[in-house]
């Protein structure tokens, strides 16, 4: 009976994604790489912006699935992390490009006036 | 033996069911990006993302391969796509970076060499404005200097003769009798000596010098100006000879043309007989 009692235990478990324990630091550090994109300038440049908000929905969406279905949890949390990095890669770039942008500017006008 | 092929048949199914799959939508993105950056100046300048990129489309194929109704087959593709995309994000991002600071140590050595070239400029003027300054300087000293000796030369004259100044420069007169004899223009013994005053007095001032010969009314006119040319001549003729320069000093007869006193008197007559040596104040 007991031995019965353990085995059930175990089927049930397994059957609730225990294999796949929930991906709560995971869940937590996408969070800090939103927050790190946001500050960076994400969401002053438009594809930033749109990569910033699909990181939400995904670290959201994955929110609920924690506990339920950990595997997918963690799948989409990986998803929101490389989106938010994205979203920072492109707010990067296109602040060098602007910084590019006005030095050569500014040459342009240095050498003008020579 | 018609169950095994029965169970054959259905394997060889599946096998070319599950061969003529295509992939998703998300996986061909992410194949064709990843190739973007890998054939692109993105894999030079940002070799560790590209690699990252690599892993992830790999990761993706597996998924592919192995369990293609995974929900987390697309999460993967999707994933490695994001990574080809940061990849080339931040490659873009550095060759940004480089241009800018290209563009910065241009700027530096543009505007360097605009203020070398300012600087020399500078130099330029200020050494034409002390050379300036000391030209002005010098022509200052060399006035005052000219002053002091003309203010020597006159006191040493005003002992030998009368000197005055008027609107031709500073005039200095001596009578006739103390130079020539009456109606000549040969000069006296004592009048060389007293020229000799004057020349030693004046050399050196290179001033231009005007004589004049004045005489007084007894006679004809024209052989008035004819004496008083010749007596003019003859002073500074003496004169040039005691080293006064000749092209800076003239002779001019004026005959009994103004005349300083009433020609009706002896002591007149003797005053209008006379010549003028006229210094005239040095052209700058």
């Amino acid at each position: 009976m007991r031995i019965g009692a353990i085995a059930l235990f175990s089927l049930f478990g397994i059957a609730c994604g225990s294999s796949f324990p929930p991906p709560n630091d995971e869940w937590s550090a996408a969070k800090e790489d939103i927050g790190r994109a946001e500050s960076g300038g994400a969401p002053q440049v438009p594809d930033a912006k749109l990569h910033l908000q699909l990181a939400a929905e995904d670290l959201a969406k994955s929110k609920q699935l924690i506990d339920n279905d950990n595997k997918r949890a963690a799948s989409l949390i990986a998803l929101a992390r490389v989106e938010a990095t994205l979203a920072l890669s492109l707010a990067k770039q296109q602040a060098a490009q602007d910084a590019a942008q006005q030095a050569q500017s500014e040459l342009q006008k240095a050498k003008a006036g020579q | 033996m018609r169950t095994t092929n029965i169970w054959g048949l259905l394997a060889v199914g599946l096998v070319a069911c599950a061969g003529e799959r295509l992939p998703p939508k998300a996986l061909v993105d992410a194949r064709n990006e990843f190739t973007r950056a890998k054939a692109g100046v993105t894999v030079q300048l940002d070799p560790t993302d590209v690699h990252e990129a690599d892993l992830a489309l790999q990761k993706a194929e597996w998924a592919w391969n192995n369990d293609p109704d995974d929900p987390t087959t697309i999460d993967l593709a999707i994933i490695a796509q994001r990574k080809a995309q940061i990849a080339e994000a931040e490659a873009a991002g550095i060759k940004a970076q480089s241009d800018a600071d290209q563009a910065r140590h241009d700027l530096q050595a543009t505007t360097s060499s605009q203020l070398q070239a300012t600087r020399g400029q500078l130099n330029q003027t200020q050494s034409q404005l002390q050379m300036t300054a000391a030209q002005a300087a010098e022509q200052a000293k060399k006035l005052v200097d000219l002053e002091a000796k003309l203010k020597d030369a006159r006191d040493t004259i005003a002992k030998i003769a009368a000197v005055k100044d008027d609107d031709r420069g500073m005039v200095i007169t001596l009578q006739g009798e103390v130079l020539f004899k009456t109606g000549k223009w040969d000069l006296k013994a004592g009048a060389m000596a007293k020229l000799d005053q004057i020349a030693d007095a004046l050399r050196g001032k290179e001033q231009p010098m005007v004589v004049f010969g004045f005489t007084d009314n007894v006679g004809t006119r024209e052989m008035n100006m004819d004496l008083s040319q010749r007596r003019a001549q003859s002073v500074r003729d003496y004169l040039v000879g005691k080293g006064i320069p000749q092209d800076l000093i003239t002779a001019q007869g004026k005959g009994p043309d103004e005349p300083v006193a009433d020609n009706g008197s002896l002591e007149g007559r003797a005053q209008n007989r006379r010549v003028e040596i006229v210094v005239q104040p040095k052209k700058s």
